[in-house]
């Protein structure tokens, strides 16, 4: 991979870099929350709502109670009743405030009804079944259409629903959300337009499916506070929500986080940790509840299903003059990241392509279903499978290679797009200039991977077996400006380590050796010389935790400045252990040395001077961090398709991925985050979705009935690394995790077109769809 | 309904145990009771591999076996395959290729890479898939994985044959 | 339902006795992976088939005998003459499950998803059954109805006899999958037999999308005496609708399903006639 010329001298950074944990999970230590178990854990086991909408008129525990086993069982008769907000955000959250934890009303099948803690699993289970529970079956809404209707049932008629900041909020309609902008005038632009479209797109829910299950145990410390150890995205949100739901002060409460298997978004949510909690201060015993795979597929928050109208205008010239983007999202039955997820649908795409008229329109709707939550893209997947379908449709209309339309239209460096200020989250935007943007080189590089030159039109195409290749162009972004913060310290012990502790989250992602990476470059030292601690609100500096892309860009800068604050010390006391000033010295290999490197003394020399010896104190940098800018990272995917036309199967035979993600401080981590994204785009493209029977309970809730690709099933996946610097980055990097689940949608989406000449405005790409398609077609 | 207890007595690791069970009991839960827990809980229902262990030179999912149907058989677990001063092969490689991400997966998989190399000669793409396939993997796209794989494969195909003996029981 | 007892018999004899004594409580174990398809909490006890020898395969004559409590995985690395079952068994679910689950196990209470039913009736299999003593049953009158009902008095399947195809004969299977490792949308298997350019013989079977696996008699009627061309695959394969009402498949409609077994039916007699002409399998 080459390097970037202002990234060459770099010797920890841009190096790929063991990642700190990879022993110790490829040796099966214990790491993970359930390995932790103390031997007298309570098992909790919770009683799912069977019905989509209804209330709950009678609920009677008193039998459950008794039975073998159990400790205390929970229901909305016997906790506080404090509406909040499950969602993993920043306070005051851009979101409802609309659930309890226990509500005498269930608003989806899988919602809550009532818990058991008890010593074995099966007399939890046992004791669920002994719990009365007499429902009022209330009218159901299953789809947006019937969710706006006029006289809609209301979902959300509880008093308390509210909204903690000014946003749109109407839940007698069933509107969660509703964001609208628009630049220069859509209507001036489509009259200038040579050819208009108007198409109309949908997407489907999906799971993020973490191969671990969501996990969340809760203890009471011999000082009487709760410890909750738990798999989750947001340890400090965790703390913070577990408060106010259980009613009691923050500083009872300390949230860790161990190695957790997978995320993906649907862990930036406090799901589990307010009941496990509570039992845990109800009982006096360790407390765990696991999630099953069912439960993670029904009640697990999950992708939110978009309606987008798409209307565009394009010049013979290919020059766009109109965009009108309409997104709706279904958010289900609670609100949680609803606004968050179409204001992105805008924010991190609209910006993507040059056009004076722009208007965007968002609206999240709850149905009786299961709930949206963050997953990966954030709005951003669905708004660009729209997008760049439509593209593709542009470029044809105007005679044009489509590869060559988004070279024509796409944002440089230096430009900027009214959408950056106009769209936020829950907030207004911040306005911004793009820095560094290597989109170009990527488009040049992956259509040379791909083979893009012998593409031909689908016209000329024969045969059972049909092979095309489409592509598309994407961007995310890199933090929430102005919103979310990340800190960070440092401290030198006697052999020259460091004790790097930060709040920021490793989810699998490997933000741990990212920063340790980070600190090391700063501090003019070794990777390995970082001893990582994170996500531990007693003992980590707050951190938002692993979303919005933000953990390499916010938190590594946070870890940057932390260093260099740990560097000014080390300077100091090394030019006092050398008898000069400090700016005669510098920093260079564990080594603080004067210009000619005539005198030189180690970091170990230096820490156990300044614990032991001399003027003592503890060299310890601390640096908290919030960003101004939210940089674009860029790629652009080229999909290679096969389509049997007799069954309508399509296979991906090579896909490749390039992205621009500034810096990689870990180049084979930033494949990995790539390559694994971009499979989850491909089987959410192709096999993943929710099934749904008529009463609104998901059926195929199980890895036999929803699929994901295993090791025989992948396509070669190429990610390439295209290097470009943002300044505004920790040693010039951006982010990387989100971006690449986008493409594959609408680049496999393009490809089935050009191998056959069928458009398809919905995916999963399933047989049926395709075959129906391609019996469509005009020649 | 009353649930018997009874006993199993297995060779684990190399060591022959006897366990408390019950009839209904799964060999997951039993091992990682006793303190197996590289072994992990990922369905429940033997679609995922996140639990997977060799048993008899073969490896299954420890959640869809009885911990009965392991009595009097030879049961293999992450916990055999290496430590920090002398990882298997499979390990080191799948380190240095940046393969694990989050590891929740990856105990599985070195065990089904195991059964691999202990099972077939002159192993092909096909057939590597073919005993993979029963591991899933959410966070890496499996490129780096299976890179890994490929070099352990190569690997151990240009040493000497020497049959794996298991290590004694470190938890 | 729910294990409350481990019984390891010794012997045949010993197995079918304590499943008699056992009765509607008994339940023969051999890998164990159905008995997860099987919820509630009936208490039953396993009778554990694993170590009564009757993990082979082994070619006796004009015949191919593989024991009831054969792994899958063993059968798909098992190469003989003119030997196919490998083709089918290395498409069913994945390697883990392979290992443990048994051709017995497959076949002796039959899911709707079950691929092996539909290959044994294609190839015209024979099942050994201990009921004291050892009795043949042909595939047609095993699958007739649902085979668990042979079992309910202790009786067990001890092997299943495949004949070894001869020259001229062929057989080939499809099993439409969304994923490697999927549940089958539609499995289809055939074998032909070709006599002087002509099919001589046809027998086609279907899963998964039925309700029932079956033999499509209207196709394999509209095979006999045609040549083996891709015409006739076509014309035989629209009859498929005669025999068999197809379902709908994850979240896919009916008539597309019946679209799919058709385009599957003439795949696999394509592979069938290869087969039959000497493609080596």
């Amino acid at each position: 991979m080459k390097r970037h010329e202002l990234a060459k001298n770099f010797k920890q950074v841009n190096t790929s870099v063991t990642k700190i944990d990879a022993m110790q999970l490829a040796l099966g230590k214990d790491s993970y929350v359930a390995d932790f178990l103390p031997k007298d854990a309570l098992v909790i086991k919770m009683l799912w709502s069977p019905h989509a909408h209804a209330r709950i008129k009678k609920l009677d525990v008193s039998k459950a109670e008794k039975m073998p086993g159990v400790k205390c069982v929970l229901w909305h008769g016997n906790v506080p009743r404090i509406v909040h907000c499950t969602a993993g955000q920043g306070f005051p959250e851009p979101s409802p405030y609309d659930t309890f934890m226990f509500d005498n009303k269930v608003r989806f099948v899988g919602d809550r009804v009532a818990a058991v803690a008890a010593e074995t699993e099966e007399q939890a289970l046992a004791a669920l079944e002994a719990i009365k529970v007499e429902y009022e079956l209330l009218k159901p809404v299953f789809t947006l259409a019937e969710a706006m209707a006029p006289g809609a049932p209301v979902i959300h008629d509880e008093p308390e629903a509210h909204v903690p900041i000014p946003i749109t909020y109407e839940p007698k309609k069933n509107l969660v959300a509703h964001v609208a902008c628009e630049a220069g005038s859509f209507k001036k632009g489509m009259a200038e337009a040579d050819f208009t479209f108007d198409e109309t797109y949908e997407t489907p829910y999906a799971q993020h499916c973490p191969i671990e299950p969501y996990t969340s145990m809760a203890q009471m410390t011999p000082a009487g506070r709760i410890l909750i150890t738990t798999s989750t995205q947001v340890p400090f949100h965790c703390r913070r929500i577990v408060a106010r739901t259980l009613g009691i002060p923050v500083q009872k409460i300390r949230v860790v986080k161990p190695r957790i298997g997978g995320g993906f978004g649907c862990k930036q949510e406090i799901l589990l940790e307010d009941v496990t909690a509570m039992f845990a201060l109800r009982t006096g015993r360790p407390c765990l509840w696991r999630f099953d795979r069912e439960e993670t597929f029904r009640t697990g928050r999950t992708r939110h299903p978009f309606h987008i109208r798409l209307r565009t205008g394009v010049k013979k010239d290919g020059t766009i003059t109109a965009i009108a983007l309409e997104c709706i999202n279904n958010t289900g039955a609670y609100g949680g990241h609803g606004l968050t997820v179409v204001s992105c649908s805008g924010g991190k795409t609209l910006p993507l392509y040059h056009c004076d008229n722009i208007l965007f329109d968002g609206k999240s709707y709850y149905t009786n279903l299961p709930v949206g939550g963050a997953y990966r893209g954030f709005g951003a997947t669905q708004a660009f499978f729209a997008i760049e379908s439509l593209m593709d449709h542009m470029a044809e209309a105007i005679g044009m290679d489509p590869l060559k339309f988004r070279q024509l239209n796409h944002i440089r460096p230096g430009e900027g797009s009214p959408i950056f200020q106009a769209l936020g989250e829950g907030r207004e935007g911040v306005p911004m200039t793009v820095g560094s943007n290597a989109l170009g080189e990527c488009i040049v590089q992956g259509a040379e991977a791909a083979g893009w030159e012998k593409r031909t039109d689908w016209r000329g195409k024969t045969g059972r077996y049909r092979r095309g290749i489409g592509m598309c162009c994407l961007m995310q972004g890199s933090s929430i400006p102005d919103i979310d913060m990340g800190a960070a310290t440092i401290k030198i012990n006697e052999d020259g380590s460091f004790n790097l502790n930060v709040g920021a989250t490793d989810l699998g992602t490997g933000s741990d050796t990212v920063l340790a990476q980070i600190a090391a470059e700063e501090l003019e030292t070794a990777t390995d010389k970082m001893i990582v601690y994170s996500s531990d609100t007693d003992m980590t500096p707050f951190d938002v935790g692993a979303y919005a892309s933000s953990t390499t860009y916010l938190s590594g800068e946070a870890v940057r400045k932390a260093a260099a604050d740990a560097k000014r010390q080390i300077l100091a006391t090394g030019a006092e252990m050398l008898g000069l000033k400090v700016e005669e010295v510098h920093c260079e290999d564990a080594h603080v040395l004067n210009a000619d490197g005539s005198k030189k003394v180690s970091y170990s020399d230096i820490a156990n001077y300044s614990l032991y010896q001399k003027n003592q104190y503890q060299i310890i940098g601390t640096a908290s961090h919030i960003t101004k800018k939210s940089p674009p990272p860029f790629a652009a995917h080229f999909a290679e398709v096969e389509v049997d036309t007799l069954t309508g199967f399509v296979k991906v035979l090579n896909y490749v991925s390039t992205i621009d993600c500034g810096t990689a401080v870990n180049p084979a981590l930033c494949e990995g985050q790539t390559e694994g994204g971009t499979l989850n785009g491909i089987s959410y493209a192709l096999t993943e979705e929710y099934l749904f029977d008529e009463k609104g309970k998901m059926q195929n809730a199980s890895f036999a009935d929803y699929h994901i690709y295993s090791m025989r099933d992948r396509p070669n996946i190429k990610a390439i690394l295209v290097p470009s610097y943002e300044d505004t980055g920790p040693f010039g990097a951006k982010s990387v995790s989100e971006i690449c689940i986008n493409g594959p949608a609408p680049a496999i989406g393009n490809a089935i077109y050009n191998a056959t000449g069928a458009r398809l405005n919905e995916f999963p790409f399933t047989p049926e769809k395709v075959l129906k398609a391609i019996k469509a077609v005009k020649k | 309904m009353k649930t018997n207890t009874c006993s199993v007595s297995l060779s684990i690791n190399g060591e022959k145990k006897t366990f408390a069970t019950r009839p209904d009991e799964k060999l997951l839960d039993l091992l990682r009771r006793e303190g197996y827990k590289g072994t992990k809980y990922g369905c429940g229902q033997g679609t995922c591999g996140a639990c997977t262990v060799i048993m008899d030179g073969r490896a299954v999912y420890a959640c869809l076996l009885y911990s009965m149907q392991a009595e009097g058989r030879k049961v293999r677990t992450i916990e055999s395959m290496g430590t920090y001063d002398k990882p298997a092969p499979i390990q080191q490689e799948l380190v240095a290729a940046g393969a694990v991400q989050c590891g929740y997966c990856i105990p599985g998989i070195i065990m089904s890479a195991t059964a691999l190399m202990e099972t077939e000669k002159d192993i092909s793409d096909e057939v590597a898939k073919e005993y993979m396939d029963g591991n899933l993997c959410r966070c890496t796209g499996y490129e780096k994985i299976w890179v890994a794989l490929r070099r352990t494969l190569d690997r151990a195909a240009a040493e000497p044959a020497k049959k794996a003996s298991p290590k004694g029981g470190k938890k | 339902m729910k294990l409350c007892e481990f019984v390891r018999p010794a012997s045949l004899s010993q197995a079918r006795a304590s499943l008699r004594k056992l009765g509607p409580k008994g339940m023969p174990l051999a890998g164990g992976t159905a008995l997860h398809f099987m919820p509630g909490k009936t208490p039953v006890s396993a009778v554990d088939l694993t170590h009564l020898g009757l993990s082979y395969i082994r070619q006796k004559g004009n015949f191919f005998e593989i024991g009831a409590a054969t792994p899958l995985s063993d059968i798909q690395r098992y190469r003989g003459p003119r030997w196919a079952m490998h083709e089918i068994c290395r498409r069913i679910s994945t390697h883990q499950i392979r290992n443990v689950s048994t051709i017995g196990g497959n076949i002796c209470r039959v899911f709707p998803w079950a691929d092996l039913p539909v290959v044994l009736l294609a190839m015209n299999a024979r099942m050994v059954i201990y009921s004291g003593k050892l009795k043949e049953m042909d595939a047609d009158e095993f699958f007739s109805s649902q085979p668990a009902r042979l079992f309910r008095n202790g009786d067990l399947l001890t092997a299943v006899k495949i004949p070894v195809l001869k020259a001229q004969h062929g057989f080939g299977s499809v099993k439409a999958t969304r994923n490697a490792a999927a549940f089958s949308m539609v499995t289809i298997a055939a074998l032909l037999e070709l006599k002087g350019g002509v099919i001589a013989a046809a027998r086609v079977a279907a899963g998964s999308a039925i309700p029932f696996p079956k033999r499509l008699r209207s196709v394999e009627a509209a095979l006999t005496g045609k040549e083996p061309s891709a015409e006739t695959f076509r014309a035989a394969a629209a009859l498929a609708g005669t025999d068999a009402k197809w379902c709908k498949q994850e979240g896919m409609s009916a008539e597309y399903v019946a679209g799919l077994a058709e385009v599957s039916i003439v795949d696999a007699l394509e592979r069938a006639a290869e087969f039959a002409r000497g493609r080596t399998a």
